[in-house]
């Protein structure tokens, strides 16, 4: 209920003229109602509909139902990529634990950690006195997501894979942080980004994660959808998968331009697989065209898509060819 | 005759894996083309010396420990290769021979304490001691490896997990050189090793009676198997059942005695890793499969054969 009242001076749904008309009798009746609107409008929105006792109840990624009595206060954030968006929101404030790996904003290294997210210790993030606790979505944290259920703290697991995962996540936590407008318009802007791919710029790439067995991004993967919006091609876009060992044989028929790599940030050298022989078979190894991307920009969905996006096509264009 | 059909499977397994790939290489393009050249070629001539080396040390291993369960990963090398190889990817080690060395380092570590835990005894190296004292360190290494693993990020997780599945797409004209450099040595102790092991096989104190110098052969099998599986996990990663199976299928064609069987495991083993590399780089693609996979895959049900036949028998 309290989240409701708070959207609701805020809420960019036009009232519909006919309840308009009520709402003109009298300022409880009116409250209620516009109320009653924007609980309503939430409910058509992502899955939430009203709670019997007030507060709000959303369904997440994996078909839980999960009811808050009110907006998030104490939130632990178990993904670089949440503790991220819980940031774009502007209530970042209220993020009581995050990962080791949360290094984005810097404000949020501030946060103490509670470990590596992937399967949570429970009692560690308990102790935190969260009234909300955020999972990535996969098999590990399912367990760690119902032990919470058990402990009283809402716990809510999220894809987080793709661009559309990251922009329904911010929708959602939008919402349960009272702050819907803020969510709706960063879920908005996400799909935006997602929606534009960059003009065409010629370069056919391949992210290479690993070398021993060659690992790729595939198709299935927001590193592939980066590289659309960067106006590139992926040369495993194909795949299906989000990552899979190939062939260095395959490597080498797709004949990439240019070839990714994840590294630390500022790290411009060569992957150690560059002076490899076995490497050598490949036209990109051999002309030393890599571009190295800095993991904490480009290693998960963020909503820093669009920069992310911009920075590929900057490192792209600068490649010699 | 037999020597012929192994050799001729030999060579038909190096041709299909020079001719097969996920690409299309005309035949007649094979002589001169990059991919062949640079990776086909040196991957099969590898994989033929890895799965010939974990073959022979099968061999000279079960006849070693008198137990037809033994093959190179039993005596916790496997374990110790995996933890040197997945400290090698936690500790970011960066130069690309890092991670074999590591692997190599680790594997001849877990032999070194495997070997002094055997002679906690006394002097003499006891069989059933060694299994014992492999399968602990093997388990030990495994936890430590677990532990490390579970503590470093996920994605190198998942790529240390791969790599101890075992695989050749490290392989180029290096690493052969490098499997021929050190290989050579400890497959030549344990083919000379072939008439000790026969007498072995009757017991020590029979073999003692015979002129066998029991203990100094014991334990030049044991380091020259060590060294051999080492050599291999440090270009392979870890690639179960041949050496188990191999071995067992080739007493079934050639018998008990050595002098045979050792070459013949070899042969056998080179052509069964070439062709299931073949599969693995084949069968899936573009993706590729860990070759560990396929040899299970094979090497189970060709197993649970032999096992009906010996039941029967």
């Amino acid at each position: 209920m309290a989240l409701a009242r708070r959207a609701r001076p805020r809420s960019p749904i036009s009232v519909p003229s006919g309840v308009g008309v009520l709402v003109m009798r009298g300022s409880a009746q009116r409250t209620h109602l516009a109320v009653l609107v924007a609980t309503l409008a939430l409910a058509c929105r992502a899955g939430s509909r009203p709670a019997p006792g007030g507060g709000l109840r959303v369904v997440d990624d994996a078909g839980r139902t999960v009811a808050l009595a009110g907006p998030a206060r104490r939130i632990v954030s178990l993904s670089p990529a949440i503790t991220e968006l819980v940031f774009a929101l502007g209530a970042g404030e209220r993020l009581v634990g995050r990962t080791t790996w949360c290094d984005y904003p810097p404000a949020a290294r501030a946060v103490p950690s509670v470990g590596d997210g992937l399967n949570p210790s429970v009692e560690a993030v308990a102790a935190r006195r969260p009234d909300l606790v955020v999972l990535y979505r996969s098999t590990l944290d399912a367990a760690a997501a119902r032990a919470f259920e058990r402990l009283g703290i809402p716990a809510i697991v999220l894809r987080q894979d793709r661009l559309a995962d990251l922009a329904r996540a911010a929708a959602l936590l939008g919402r349960l942080t009272g702050r819907a407008r803020a969510g709706d318009s960063l879920a908005a802007a996400l799909a935006a980004v997602g929606a534009r791919p960059g003009p065409p710029l010629g370069v056919r790439l391949a992210f290479v994660t690993w070398d021993n067995p060659p690992v790729v991004i595939g198709g299935g993967s927001y590193l592939d959808e980066l590289a659309a919006l960067a106006g590139a091609t992926n040369v495993f876009h194909d795949l299906p998968a989000a990552s899979a060992a190939v062939g260095l044989e395959t490597l080498a028929a797709r004949d990439p331009d240019v070839i990714a790599v994840l590294g630390d940030s500022g790290a411009a050298e060569l992957p150690p697989f560059a002076r490899r022989p076995e490497w050598q078979a490949i036209r990109a190894v051999r002309a030393r065209r890599f571009v190295v991307l800095p993991g904490s920009l480009f290693g998960r969905p963020s909503p820093r898509a669009a920069l992310a996006a911009a920075e590929l096509r900057r490192l792209l264009a600068a490649v010699p060819r | 005759m037999k020597w012929l059909g192994l050799a001729a499977a030999a060579m038909a397994a190096l041709a299909l894996a020079v001719a097969l790939g996920p690409t299309h290489v005309p035949l007649g393009a094979l002589p001169t083309s990059d991919i062949v050249r640079t990776l086909r070629l040196p991957r099969a001539v590898l994989a033929f010396g890895v799965g010939g080396s974990l073959a022979l040390a099968g061999a000279g291993l079960q006849a070693l420990v008198r137990n037809p369960l033994a093959d190179p990963y039993l005596l916790g090398l496997s374990g110790g290769a995996g933890l040197g190889a997945v400290l090698g990817i936690a500790l970011h080690l960066a130069s690309p021979w890092a991670l074999p060395l590591a692997a190599f380092g680790g594997g001849l570590a877990a032999m070194a304490l495997v070997y002094r835990l055997a002679l906690l005894g006394g002097g003499a190296l006891d069989p059933r001691v060694l299994i014992l004292a492999g399968v602990a360190v093997g388990a030990f290494a495994a936890a430590v490896t677990t532990a490390v693993v579970s503590l470093s990020e996920p994605a190198e997780l998942r790529n240390a997990l791969l790599w101890l599945w075992g695989g050749l797409s490290g392989a180029s004209w290096d690493t052969v050189l490098v499997f021929c450099a050190y290989a050579p040595l400890p497959a030549a102790v344990l083919l000379a090793a072939a008439r000790p092991l026969d007498l072995l096989a009757l017991g020590e104190e029979p073999a003692r009676h015979l002129g066998v110098e029991v203990e100094p052969w014991k334990r030049r099998v044991y380091f020259a198997a060590s060294l051999l599986t080492a050599a291999a996990v440090a270009v392979s990663g870890v690639i179960g059942f041949v050496g188990l199976v191999v071995p067992h299928a080739m007493r079934a064609l050639w018998g008990h005695r050595h002098r045979p069987l050792l070459p013949a495991a070899f042969l056998a083993g080179g052509t069964l890793l070439v062709l299931a590399d073949t599969v693995a780089r084949v069968a899936v693609a573009p993706r590729e499969l860990p070759v560990g996979i396929v040899t299970a895959l094979v090497g189970v049900p060709v197993f649970a054969l032999l096992l009906r036949r010996w039941t029967a028998g």
